[in-house]
């Protein structure tokens, strides 16, 4: 199982991952606009053992996470969202999830100078709260009643990501390839102006849960007659 | 606004118009067109407003409509580049592209400093790849703009992308130069430009320079492992081992489950796998990667590709011991791939039938920390072995189903949780094996009521009750995760979700049964899928360029490129060709979409058949209706489009087309272009074109078929159907395309007697059941009537070979049907197939 970045290539099976493991679903071109928004973010993990059955076999998605800077924090601090995660059940308890996240983390905090990540969860998923809570770290931050298009309430969770500073300082000692820290910390929390260059778009919200494309904001910005 | 003087408005009417337009943009469709009626009663023929108004009546849908107010309007007013613009518009919302472009030409031309019209242009340049007239644009939109980095970038791309990198890599250069000073380090835009301008030094091949830049401008750049990755690259292309060690090193840090950095590390350290002697390294550096990363696979399972023998042995046992003690159910799947090897194979099974005997012991795993999945160590042992078992002998290179059978029973009665359903998954998977689609479909129900909340097991369970054909079943299974408000039911939601998978399987067993129209209404509906795919992209060619991130999109525009050799595709579109060649063959088939209804069905049974899908279609229809009337209603005239109603919900329509080998076209076309050295695809390309008696492009396909693999049956059996078609119109043909055909293909073929060749290759192949039914086949295409007694014999018979398997047996059943075998011989075939695998349901009809 390689763990590795999504490229355009791989979104029908990612698509087909989600739709297989979860009721939030979306289409394919809300893949496409965080694949194009924030290519470092969003990774799968392949299945590199299957036997090719025709030269034109796509990578076989195993699981995936799909991720996204916050274009608007509410609070004002650059942070990270994930999307969407999933891994198939024939290759869960391989650690695939944890590792999907951990790299997905990382690229928050190196290219965007994300401070922390937050997501949402059903209260009643333990085997994904586990994961977040337990092994990677994340606090519930409140409860978001009726979250989900089937009523059931959410976790907010959330985690600092400071610890990746730390882990760069030690890098750095040991290895001159890697990140000089000073920069890393730099551009935390000013990235906006980055944006700001780049065209700032307004984005309907879209919440986990509710399937929208991104026709609308998008479109808003091309030519009326 | 450059107008002729009749079109020239009054003040008041001029502000009018102004609304008119904030109307449009703002999508309040309903106050624009009564403002626009406002203006046209005073001034009933200004060209201008007539094209608003026909723009607001298209974004209604009213698109005939819009259409012809627009040819009115461009009738009135020629000369305006409003006009135009809006033409190309409603050609643009149309998909007709063509059109559009040169609509908006027109209006260019009266309108040169028209940024708008100038972007929508290029805009539809790009969507249809036309990268000359791409350029020409951006060059323009460059030099109307030369602050904006945007156009300067979209100048790069247009240029990278038509080929001219110098020239795109000199764009870039000329932006930098501009700047004053240097862009502050959290800008993404000039961080990600300046990686795409080395991605496009590196595709031109100076690989050295690439390096060069990149060190240039790895200590700005925010894309930490784009730059690593890179670095590790051109180092090591450049032969220098040392530096591209620690580059791939450094990776493995950062993520120790990629393939492509061990390959680089090996390539770095100078070692080959397919040396013997590299191999003591190789397995040091592993091991220390394992010991390293206790959570990591890749260390562990890599060296098991290449380590033979007994220290191939030593490593699987140590890998299957970490595995068994926690308990993965993946271990399987993360192995069989070795199966190719039969000496691994056979290690393998021996390894873990031995440790079957065996009780988990404290130091069999390699660090000893590891969570198990929470169970007994003793159960987790077991279970775990016993289910590899059970994979192992349901493994079509390593089968024995019954052995299968013996321990997945064990696993489950051993298995203590009630909701883990993995091995009941198994149980089922092992059914149909055996060819009992029935029980199959049963079972995996069984283990999704283990977990209702689990929606993966809810896909399989309507998975295999498709592949036992329980359409109601498998919509009501998927029903229980789609959403309640979704138009359409379940389906509906599928289909909007573009759930290709489903869709195809659904298609799929329609067609099994016969039903060639839902069959092709869902092909069609994948194929829609991915003319939406294509669509999709449409908005990125903007949005990309605000965001900056350049990279990524042209990794997009390259996967669009060939976006239809996606096996999703392939496998819908092979088969709507098939349906749409049976249409071809007997146009009857086409009044009510049934595969039989002009061959041996009875009366009977058709009406049977045709009352049934009377009733799901009505069912289909209430469904949809109640789900419409349960949807809230869309805002009034906003913007909403209103998803268009499908008229013909069953297909019948669909395939009542005179033209079936023309719509075929449609889906054989991509599938040339794009995956032509799949051998179906080239099958597929000469059923149609022999149909079509294009036999230039026939015996191109036949020609590629062979090259792929000239010992597959089909090879035969179409190059005598080629020949025999051939024979037919030899005379008719024009003597260019005779001479072509006789220099590339018959005058290397034999000149026996089609019929004596075919009897030849049968004789030379009795023991494949495959190569038998190709002869079968031919003797049939050969008009060979007289013959089908004994085909039918040799099929009964092939029934008794060694290497036969089911799916050869069921393509032998099919064959019979074809072939319109006599009702005894058919039922001799069923006993003796029903003997050979007693699970499966031969000659039982649904
Ligand atoms: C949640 C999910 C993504 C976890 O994927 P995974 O690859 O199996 O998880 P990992 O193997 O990386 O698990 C890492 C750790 O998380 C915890 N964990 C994962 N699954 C667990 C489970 N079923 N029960 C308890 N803990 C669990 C464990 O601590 C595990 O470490 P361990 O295996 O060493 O004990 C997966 O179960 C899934 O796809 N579920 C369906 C979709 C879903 O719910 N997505 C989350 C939506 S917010």
């Amino acid at each position: 199982m390689d763990i590795r970045l999504i490229r355009s290539s791989d979104i029908p099976h990612v698509q087909q991952t989600n739709i297989t493991n979860l009721p939030e679903n979306y289409f394919c071109k809300y893949y496409m606009y965080h694949a194009l928004s924030w290519p470092q973010l969003s990774y799968v993990a392949v299945d590199v053992s299957r036997p090719q059955k025709t030269p034109y076999d796509a990578p076989k998605i195993v699981g995936y996470v799909l991720a996204k800077m916050e274009e608007d924090p509410s609070d004002g601090v650059q942070h990270g969202h994930i999307t969407s995660l999933s891994v198939m059940r024939t290759h869960r308890r391989l650690g695939l999830a944890e590792k999907l996240m951990r790299q997905s983390q990382r690229a928050m905090y190196e290219t965007y100078g994300a401070v922390y990540v937050s997501l949402h969860v059903r209260v009643s998923n333990v085997a994904a709260l586990a994961l977040y809570r337990d092994t990677l770290g994340f606090k519930v931050g409140g409860t978001e009643a009726n979250y989900y298009a089937d009523g059931e309430d959410a976790f907010s969770m959330r985690m600092d990501l400071d610890y990746l500073r730390d882990e760069a300082d030690e890098a750095d000692d040991t290895d001159g390839e890697v990140q000089d820290e000073g920069e890393g910390e730099g551009s935390a929390g000013k990235n906006g102006e980055g944006e700001a260059v780049a065209g700032k778009e307004k984005m309907r919200k879209v919440k986990v849960g509710r399937q929208l494309g991104v026709g609308e904001l998008v479109e808003r910005n091309e030519a009326a007659a | 606004m450059a107008q002729t003087n009749s079109q020239i408005l009054p003040s008041k009417e001029a502000t009018l118009f102004r609304h008119l337009v904030q109307n449009y943009e703002t999508k309040q469709y309903k106050k624009g067109i009564k403002g626009a009626d406002q203006i046209l009663r005073k001034h009933p023929n200004h060209g201008d407003t007539q094209a608003m108004k026909a723009l607001i009546l298209s974004n209604q849908g009213k698109t005939d409509e819009a259409f012809e107010l627009c040819r009115l309007a461009l009738k009135n007013a020629m000369k305006s580049h409003v006009c135009w613009h809006v033409y190309g518009l409603l050609y643009r919302g149309q998909k007709n592209y063509e059109e559009a472009i040169k609509a908006y030409r027109f209006a260019l031309r009266l309108d040169p400093e028209s940024v708008q019209i100038q972007r929508d242009l290029a805009l539809l340049q790009v969507h249809m790849r036309d990268y000359q007239g791409y350029v020409q644009s951006r060059r323009q939109m460059l030099q109307a703009k030369p602050g904006l980095r945007q156009n300067w970038t979209a100048l790069a791309i247009g240029l990278h992308l038509s080929g001219d990198l110098a020239g795109a890599e000199d764009v870039l250069n000329k932006f930098e130069e501009t700047l004053n000073q240097a862009p502050s380090k959290s800008d993404m835009e000039h961080a990600e430009a300046v990686l795409y301008k080395n991605s496009i030094i590196a595709e031109s091949g100076d690989v050295a320079r690439a390096l060069e830049h990149l060190d240039t401008i790895s200590k700005t750049a925010l894309d930490r492992l784009a730059i690593m990755e890179l670095r590790a690259k051109y180092v090591l292309n450049l032969d220098r081992k040392e530096e591209a060690q620690k580059a791939y090193r450094a990776l493995l840090a950062r993520n120790p489950e990629k393939r492509e950095y061990y390959d680089g590390l090996e390539k770095a350290l100078g070692l080959n796998r397919a040396s013997k002697a590299d191999h003591a390294k190789l397995r040091d550096m592993y091991h220390s990667y394992a010991e390293e990363n206790q959570r990591a696979d890749a260390p562990r399972r890599i060296p098991l590709d290449f380590e033979e023998g007994d220290n191939f042995k030593q490593l699987a046992e140590k890998y299957l011991r970490r595995m068994f003690t926690k308990g993965v159910p993946s271990a399987f799947a993360n192995l069989k791939q070795l199966y190719s090897d039969a000496s691994k194979k056979e290690t393998i099974r021996s390894l873990v039938e031995d440790l079957a005997k065996e009780e988990p012991q404290a130091n069999g795993t390699t660090g000893g920390s590891h969570k198990t999945n929470g169970h007994h160590p003793t159960v987790t042992w077991q279970l775990s072995i016993n289910y590899f078992l059970a994979q192992h002998y349901d493994y079509y290179l390593s089968r024995d189903l019954k052995k299968a059978q013996d321990f997945i029973e064990k696993t489950i009665s051993l298995n203590p949780s009630k909701t883990d359903y993995t091995f009941n998954m198994t149980r089922a998977r092992i059914q149909k094996h055996l060819g009992n689609i029935g029980a199959a479909s049963k079972e995996m129900n069984a283990a999704r009521e283990m977990d209702l909340k689990d929606r993966y097991i809810n896909t399989k369970c309507a998975k295999y009750q498709l592949r036992n054909n329980e359409h109601q079943a498998a919509i009501e299974t998927m029903g229980m995760f789609t959403r309640k408000e979704a138009v359409g039911g379940p389906l509906g939601d599928l289909l909007d979700m573009q759930c290709v998978w489903f869709v195809t399987e659904d298609g799929e067993s329609y067609f099994r049964e016969g039903n060639l129209s839902l069959a092709l209404k869902r092909f069609r509906s994948v194929y829609e899928m991915f003319e939406t795919w294509t669509e999709d992209q449409f908005d990125f060619h903007t949005f990309s360029l605000r965001k900056g991130m350049v990279r990524a999109y042209v990794d997009m525009i390259r996967w669009e490129d060939d976006l239809r050799k996606h096996p999703f595709f392939t496998r819908a579109a092979l088969s709507a060709i098939r349906i749409y060649c049976l249409l071809h063959d007997l146009p009857s088939r086409a009044t009510d979409g049934q595969l039989n209804s002009s061959s041996e069905l009875s009366e009977a049974d058709k009406k049977k058949a045709a009352k049934k899908a009377r009733k799901e279609a009505e069912k289909a229809e209430a469904e949809r209706k109640a789900a419409a009337a349960k949807k809230p209603q869309s805002k009034a005239d906003d913007g909403a489009e209103a998803k268009k109603e499908d008229t013909d919900p069953l297909g019948l329509e669909l395939v009542k087309t005179q033209k079936p080998l023309e719509e075929a076209m449609k889906f054989l076309t991509p599938l040339l272009d794009l995956s032509p050295k799949n051998i179906d695809v080239q099958f597929s390309g000469f059923e149609v074109y022999i149909r079509r008696k294009n036999y230039l492009p026939a015996l191109k396909c036949l020609l590629a078929a062979s090259s792929i693999d000239s010992e597959h049956p089909k090879c035969h059996e179409m190059g005598i159907r080629f020949q025999h078609a051939l024979s037919k119109v030899q005379e008719a043909l024009p003597s260019q395309i005779k001479d072509v055909i006789e220099s590339t293909y018959l005058s290397k073929v034999p000149k026996t007697p089609l019929a004596e060749q075919n009897e030849a290759f049968l004789a030379r192949h009795q023991s494949s059941a495959r190569h038998i039914q190709a002869a079968v086949r031919t003797r049939q295409a050969l008009r060979a009537e007289e013959s089908t007694v004994q085909s039918a014999q040799k099929l009964v018979e092939s029934l008794q070979l060694d290497s036969i398997t089911l799916a050869d047996a069921e393509e032998g059943s099919r064959l019979l049907d074809e072939i319109q075998a006599d009702a005894h011989v058919k039922s001799d075939y069923a006993e003796a197939a029903n003997k050979r695998w007693p699970d499966a349901a031969f000659g039982v009809k649904a």
